[in-house]
């Protein structure tokens, strides 16, 4: 039973028997590491606001007498197990009836019985079993849109099918060059082929004809212009020619054309599933929240929140919207909106800012701004929200807008040519021209090469919005750090003592005065001392001032530890403090003081260097303190500008200004309080320490532990538009041989058909290969 | 070649039959997730306790 | 709406592995028996039991009676599986099981006695086919009414590819079936010469590929991630795996007919396809090999895995070989020799075998609630199976290719090098090698068969498997905003099939009235319909499967015109309903038998018959006494004239009226022809009728060289 298992908590254990009694055991088999950390804190009340009548029918996506379907996000699953747990719900709680999980989406969908059960049941033993479910806001404001569009799948098999069946069917013709002998099969050969062209001219290609019909309307010419031309006219003369009986048409080319470029925009396409590029703050911030009124406690939707209610606000949970702190004594770590880690206390009559995270003790608080009008939030009225940049389009290299006009012209030309020497000519070889012409190679060259390097990207852990990025990536050259969580780690500090060297017995009594407390930094010191051999001390006296320090007496020594001025009250000492530290006295005498520091990613400096040389210009805008203004300007030399104290507005301000000097900014960041800068600056980075997680709306999130191939990520998107270059020639090249056929006249449906092909499949493999192959040269 | 109309009346029929299959089987969302069903299908669904005898009547243990 | 208990049937999976075990050990027995016929011709024991119709019995027994079961072994497992739910209904599993078992015994007595349709794979006489058809439907509706009632909404790639062998076997039967009877057992194909060989080979080749080869592709992505309990490497490549394989496969029949008669667009056109069917095949493949990634330590020491490993493997390499032997250079070599009995073997033994071995033992234990008998028995099966395999391909590969060099060397004088009879003694030592690994192999299956015996023993059926799964629940979705856009979802499905009835009415319009012309091929002016004697004959050198051994197809190459004469042309064979090209040449070409330097008299056929040795020294065709001993049955003969004249051939009204009486008197000048080198032999005797036949091979268009032919 249990006893043959061992668990890292009582959580864990609880979960184990649940499962098994519901002999659901084999979870424990399926995989190496079944992921079962029962998140312990897990407290009932905390999901009290999904009773709440308005906020369910925001979550829920159909609701009958008998049956609720709902679907959750569960970023916590991650294997084969998780998958197994998440689906058989209904034997631990028969009030579901169906759970199914999309592991890529990290999702469960849920249908179960309101008689049964409840949706805050329901939440609840997700939570219990380790997968709670991340309920936020927006999820509840915006409906998200359906993972892919379907209607593309339908074009390319539509597509793929007519294709190669009217291929199948052209071929004979070609084989027999032309004379089947038997009469009745190439009238019917090329009878069915028009039947089949058909769906792909009117459903396949619709879209290229909208979009090049949109350009139109606003008088430019896209790159889809002479697509569209291209296929109107190749499947027009191909009917005619049918029709006419002198030929049998372009149509397997028509249909390959259409084919290629559906599967050349579908493979662009590449997103990931599991990430939101377009997060708000609403994504951060609880949904329902516990208001007191008069004595007793309800829940309602955040949205409703009204200036001057009074809320509670328990252990890790988020204030969401700025309040005065009425009871308790708040602890309050703003990591999610600075991306600082270490908690800040306030006291009685404080203002806490909205995006704070309780830790301890439930806290009352009165509300003096609704949500959307809080500190943090308002950055969002700001209109860079608004608009939406690097929205995705079908690519158009500098080049591309000649291109249309070089066709046109080339086509006049040999209209004039033909129509003195030959006139019978002009209508073939003008025709010719523009089936030829078609720049569907050029338009594969830039999808493949830009689907291929986000998949490459991918790997390395930089998940981009979309292509477009790429080439905003390529033209950077002003890159803003934020300090912590990027050029810092968010969760990991480095921690050092000044002061009179301390003797093991010391140690010990400190470690074990320190691990009396919840605090922070009282755990980061404990930890960092090496376990001592005469085990806990005892301890006869504690005391804890919430956000000033402890006050202990270990064995006969009185044992003090805290803030600055928590000490000075009776030591005289003068303090600079850098970073954050704690003093300690030990008896009588002042003894020194731990500082806790950010740690510094390695390796950060020969990036920096790297990023130097390659002509970049850096700056450093932190939210918090200059403690460590030495260190950074270790790192970035002088003459980097490096300003702390940053609200979120004058980032994104000091952004505005350089982007008005001409300059291409990449803004990296993580924390909410980088929303807005990078939203503003061209291209934003949000650096997350894991993915699963969640980040500001940015361009792209990029995981932590790779913001060191920065460089590197940043000339391999400069290597990619010169291999899109490279490849424009050489379909470029594929034109001219076929344009020398074209303007004589002489293109027969076996040459289009086998150049069409050819010059499509050969530029995909040229450029899928050579953009591997700089990724392994760039050592990506 | 008459029989090449057959065959290829046929061929065609067939591969459209499989087309519209096709179809249907992505409206239907059949390929939304392709991934979770490769591990679904490796669970067994033997049931919560060790249960009784089947029953006699096999066909409508479906029910 | 509660999680619903149900159970699934193993009796039937049950029943259908013990009916595939046991078929297997028949099919391949019959086939070790052909294989030493062909080293010790004196094996050909009466008539029932000579290779000509032993043959047909092997090929059939193994692809519908061992696969074919083992077919329905798995899906019967892993549909109830994949669906949460139990088989649709018990009784259509019965009578689907007994059905196809009935139709096995029938088929093991009919072709032996002769009744055959003359068509590889398709030799079953119609009353057969008909039945096959029948228990076909049930096997459907209840996959259907399974796939339907299922609890499991998404539709595992697996079983997409059962769908796809149902709907295209069935498909290929009902057209490669077009017959039309003259007897309750006896019947005449639709088709003529070069239409019935493009039908046949569509359906050949199709059957290969959607009964031996998506069945399985399905049994691998079910069995093999199960087996190795982890999933498949890409299940988004199995998924694009099965609809391109989907997309190109019917096209590929037309390889099995380069050099022929046939059209050379339409050659050409079977070589594309077969080229490209190389990459789903092997997206296939390595998506199989790659789910074992980081596995290959289990792989070790699981047997199960082994088997399977070595089948995908197989399966690779035979998918790799068929695009290979469809390209003309290499068709010049390899058709007709016995490369490709080599290359079906690696199909046949390594993929379908291999698979259904690995199968056996992973469920076997299973539905038993047992563990396997053995695991030390299992592996020596696998390795006597494994060198098996190599014993017989090795040997065929290397054989075949030396023989076709062989037919293919000519001297300095420009002379053939070989006579046909020196390649064949060449053979013999090589027939001799392969009928032993044949024995490995077969070795193998009976040690299985008894460590499942031991297995089944040690534990108990578990008929009716218990298991629960939540029903499934309609999944609404809120309507709000989405709606236009569902709406637009649907339009293409619909205008799809609209275009689709577009295209088949166009279609039809086409193929119906050209069909009706009954043969559109520029017939040769001197090619006149079979008189009454030789189409007795015929039907005797069909029944006797001669198109076993002997191919009735020169092709053009200075190698065969040599030796048998001027090249086939499409015209010649527009009476031949089945056609006898035949795929093989273990005894040479027949096509111009009657004429020029091939003509013997009716006395060296006669002697020949009843014992070839006598007349070629080392010959392993087997002898024919008994047709010198039975009487021609003649009370069909108007019957057959009939058929034949409302199938087109040109027989003017009232013939088979006066059609036996000609008939005697053909047979009466053959008679006087023996006597004249002295064999005493009454005219009613069947070798007359087979002698009249051999005589008139190839004779239609030596009769006026200045016949027109198409190009």
């Amino acid at each position: 039973m249990a006893a043959d298992h061992h668990f890292c908590c009582q959580g864990c254990k609880q979960v184990y028997l649940l499962l098994n009694e519901n002999n659901l055991c084999n979870y424990y088999d399926l995989d190496k590491t079944p992921g079962l950390k029962a998140r312990g804190n897990f407290v009932s009340g905390r999901f009290g606001y999904l009773d709440d009548e308005a906020t369910m029918l925001k979550l829920i996506q159909f609701q009958s007498d008998e049956q609720i379907n709902v679907t959750f996000s569960v970023p916590q699953m991650h294997c084969s197990s998780c998958i197994y747990l998440l689906e058989n719900l209904h034997r631990i709680e028969p009030g579901v009836k169906q759970s199914q999980v999309n592991f890529q989406q990290k999702e469960v969908f849920v249908i179960f019985d309101p008689r049964e059960t409840s949706l805050r049941k329901v939440v609840e033993l997700l939570a219990f079993i380790g997968y709670e479910p991340y309920i936020s806001l927006k999820d509840a404001v915006t409906k998200k849109a359906p993972a892919f569009n379907r209607r593309q799948i339908y074009k390319i098999g539509v597509a793929g099918f007519c294709f190669s069946n009217i291929m199948m069917l052209s071929f004979p013709e070609y084989f027999s060059s032309g004379n089947i002998e038997e009469p009745g099969l190439k009238t019917a050969f090329t009878w069915i082929n028009v039947a089949l062209s058909v769906p792909v001219l009117f459903f396949s290609a619709s879209a290229i004809f909208i979009s090049a019909w949109k350009g139109l309307r606003q008088h430019l010419l896209n790159i889809d212009a002479p697509i569209a031309l291209a296929i109107m006219v190749t499947f027009v003369r191909s009917y005619y020619e049918i029709i006419s009986g002198h030929g049998a048409g372009y149509l397997d080319s028509g249909t390959g054309i259409v084919f290629f470029m559906l599967i050349g925009r579908w493979f662009q396409n590449k997103t990931y599933d599991s990430f939101s590029f377009d997060r708000d703050y609403r994504s951060y911030f609880p949904l329902g929240v516990s208001v007191i009124e008069g004595k007793i406690e309800k829940n309602i939707p955040v949205t409703q929140l009204q200036r001057s209610d009074r809320i509670i606000i328990r252990h890790e949970e988020m204030v969401p919207a700025d309040a005065i702190l009425m009871k308790g004594t708040a602890n309050i770590d703003y990591s999610f909106v600075s991306g600082e880690n270490a908690p800040v206390e306030k006291q009685k009559g404080e203002l806490i800012y909205a995006g704070g995270k309780q830790m301890g003790s439930a806290i009352e608080l009165e509300i003096i701004k609704e949500v959307s009008r809080s500190y943090i939030t308002q950055l969002w009225n700001n209109d860079i929200f608004k608009g939406n940049k690097n929205e995705d389009r079908s690519y158009i290299h500098p080049w591309s807008k000649y291109f249309t006009i070089v066709l046109l012209s080339i086509a006049v030309g040999t209209l004039i040519f033909w129509s003195f020497f030959d006139p019978s000519k002009i209508l073939p070889a003008v025709t010719a021209v523009l089936i030829v012409a078609c720049p569907c190679s050029l338009l594969l060259s830039a999808t493949f090469t830009y689907g291929n390097m986000l998949r490459i990207f991918g790997r390395n852990k930089l998940f981009l919005k979309n292509a477009a990025v790429i080439e905003g990536l390529a033209k950077i050259n002003t890159i803003i750090f934020d300090k912590t969580g990027t050029i810092t780690h968010t969760n990991a500090a480095v921690i050092s003592y000044e002061g009179i060297p301390l003797t093991g017995d010391e140690l010990a009594i400190i470690k074990t005065v320190a691990q009396q407390s919840a605090h922070p930094l009282s755990k980061i010191i404990a930890a960092s001392m090496p376990a001592s051999p005469e085990k806990l001390l005892t301890l006869t006296q504690f005391k804890e001032y919430t956000g000033k320090g402890l006050e202990a007496v270990v064995g006969d020594i009185p044992v003090k530890m805290g803030s600055a001025n928590f000490i000075q009250a009776d030591h005289e000492f003068v303090t600079h403090d850098t970073g954050t530290s704690v003093h300690v006295v030990l008896g009588k005498k002042h003894a020194g003081k731990f500082i806790v520091q950010n740690q510094y990613r390695q390796g950060i400096t020969e990036m920096v260097h790297n990023l130097k040389q390659d002509g970049n210009e850096l700056f450093v805008l932190s939210g918090d303190n200059d403690s460590e203004h030495a260190n950074l300007k270790k790192i970035f030399g002088i003459n980097t500008t490096i300003n702390f104290n940053q609200s979120p507005q004058q980032k994104l301000d000091f952004i505005k200004k350089l982007q008005l000097d001409g300059k291409q900014v990449l803004m990296i960041g993580d924390g909410l309080n980088d929303a807005g800068a990078l939203m503003q600056s061209q291209v934003g980075f949000s650096v997350s320490e894991n993915s699963a997680r969640f980040s500001p709306a940015s361009d792209a999130i990029l995981d932590g532990s790779r913001v060191l191939l920065l460089d590197k990520f940043i000339s391999y998107a400069k290597a990619g538009k010169k291999i899109v270059t490279a490849s424009f020639i050489l379909s470029i090249l594929y034109n001219i041989v076929g344009l020398s056929f074209a303007i004589q006249g002489i293109l027969s449906p076996m040459i289009a058909a086998i150049l069409m092909p050819a010059s499509s499949i050969s530029i995909v493999l040229f450029v899928s290969l050579l953009s591997s192959y700089t990724a392994k040269q760039k050592g990506l | 070649m008459s029989a090449l109309f057959v065959l290829i009346g046929i061929s065609i029929l067939v591969a459209g039959s499989f087309l519209a299959a096709f179809l249907w089987s992505v409206s239907n969302g059949q390929f939304d997730d392709d991934y979770t069903p490769s591990i679904r299908m490796l669970f067994d669904d033997n049931p919560k306790k060790k249960t009784s005898t089947p029953p006699s009547s096999k066909n409508n243990t479906n029910q | 709406m509660q999680v619903e208990k149900f159970y699934y049937d193993n009796r039937i999976v049950n029943n259908f592995a013990f009916a595939t075990i046991v078929w297997g050990a028949v099919g391949m027995l019959v086939g070790l028996w052909i294989a030493l016929q062909l080293v010790f011709p004196q094996l050909n024991i009466t008539q029932y039991g000579s290779f000509g119709r032993l043959r047909p019995l092997h090929t059939n027994a193994v692809i519908f009676a061992f696969v074919g079961n083992g077919i329905f072994m798995g899906v019967y497992y892993s549909l109830q599986r994949l669906c949460k739910a139990r088989m649709f209904s018990d009784k259509l599993s019965n009578i689907h099981f007994w059905g196809w078992q009935l139709i096995i015994v029938a088929a093991a007595i009919t072709l032996p006695i002769g009744l055959t349709q003359g068509a590889e794979y398709a030799e079953l006489i119609w009353p057969i086919d008909l039945a096959i058809t029948i228990i076909w439907v049930v096997f459907g509706w209840n996959m259907f009414g399974t796939i339907i009632k299922r609890r499991e909404k998404h539709l595992y790639v697996a079983i997409w590819f059962y769908i796809a062998t149902f709907v295209t076997v069935a498909v290929l039967h009902i057209v490669r079936s077009g017959q039309l009877p003259y007897s309750w057992l006896q019947s005449y194909s639709w088709y003529s010469g070069v239409q019935d060989a493009l039908v046949q080979w569509w359906y050949g080749h199709n059957a290969v590929a959607f009964f031996l080869t998506t069945p399985y592709l399905g049994l691998m992505y079910y069995f093999l991630p199960k087996a190795a309990n982890r999933p498949v490497y890409s299940y988004k490549l199995s998924i694009i795996h099965f609809w391109s394989l989907i997309f190109l496969y019917i096209w590929a029949g037309p390889h099995h007919l380069l050099y022929t008669a046939l059209p050379n667009w339409a050659q050409s056109l079977g070589i594309v396809f077969s080229v490209m069917l190389i990459f789903p095949s092997w997206g296939g493949m390595i998506n199989g090999l790659l789910t074992l990634r980081g596995a290959w330590d289990r792989v070790r020491d699981d047997v199960i895995l082994k088997f399977m490993v070595v089948a995908v493997t197989a399966y690779g390499m035979a998918t790799f070989e068929g695009p290979m032997l469809s390209l003309k250079s290499v068709s010049a070599v390899s058709h007709y020799t016995d490369w490709i009995i080599a290359h079906v073997h690696v199909g046949a033994l390594g993929w379908n075998g291999m698979l259904t071995f690995g199968v056996l033992y992973w469920l076997i234990p299973r539905i038993f609630k047992t563990d396997l008998y053995s695991k030390k028995l299992a592996s020596n099966h696998f390795w006597l199976a494994t060198l098996g395999i190599l014993f017989y391909t090795i040997p065929m590969y290397w054989a075949g290719i030396q023989q076709s060099l062989m037919w293919k060397q000519f001297t300095e004088a420009g002379q053939l090098k070989y006579t046909f009879l020196e390649t064949v003694t060449y053979m013999r030592p090589f027939y001799a090698m392969r009928s032993l690994g044949g024995t490995l192999y077969l070795t193998g299956v009976f040690i299985m068969f008894y460590n499942i015996y031991k297995t089944v023993k040690k534990g108990k059926l578990v008929a009716n498997e218990e298991a629960e799964a939540a029903p499934l629940v309609k999944e609404y979705v809120k309507h709000t905003g989405e709606h236009w856009h569902r709406v637009i979802e649907r339009k293409p499905v619909q205008f799809m099939i609209f275009s689709l009835v577009v295209i088949l009415i166009g279609g039809i319009i086409e193929i119906v009235p050209t069909f009706m012309i009954k043969s559109n091929v520029p017939t040769i002016s001197s090619v006149t319909p079979y008189t009454p004697l030789e189409l007795q004959g015929r039907d005797i050198y069909v029944r006797e499967g001669c198109y076993t051994c002997h191919s009735q197809m020169i092709r053009p190459f200075r190698s065969e015109t040599e030796r048998y004469g001027e090249y086939s042309k499409a015209g010649e064979f527009i009476y031949d309903k089945p056609f006898q090209w035949g795929s093989k040449r273990t005894g040479p070409d027949l096509a111009r038998e009657g004429v020029g330097i091939l003509k013997k008299t009716d006395g060296w056929h006669f002697r020949h018959f009843r014992e070839p040795s006598s007349m070629s020294e080392g010959s392993i065709m087997p002898s024919y006494p008994f047709l010198l001993t039975q009487n021609l049955d003649t009370s069909l003969t108007i019957a057959k004239i009939n058929a034949m004249r409302s199938l087109g051939v040109p027989y003017e009204k009232g013939y088979e009226n006066f059609a036996n009486s000609e008939l005697m008197t053909q047979a009466n000048s053959i008679r006087i022809n023996l006597k004249i080198e002295g064999i005493e032999v009454p005219a009613n005797r069947e070798v007359i009728a087979l002698i009249a036949y051999i005589q008139r091979l190839g004779k239609d268009i030596s009769k006026n060289k200045t016949a027109t032919f198409n190009k």
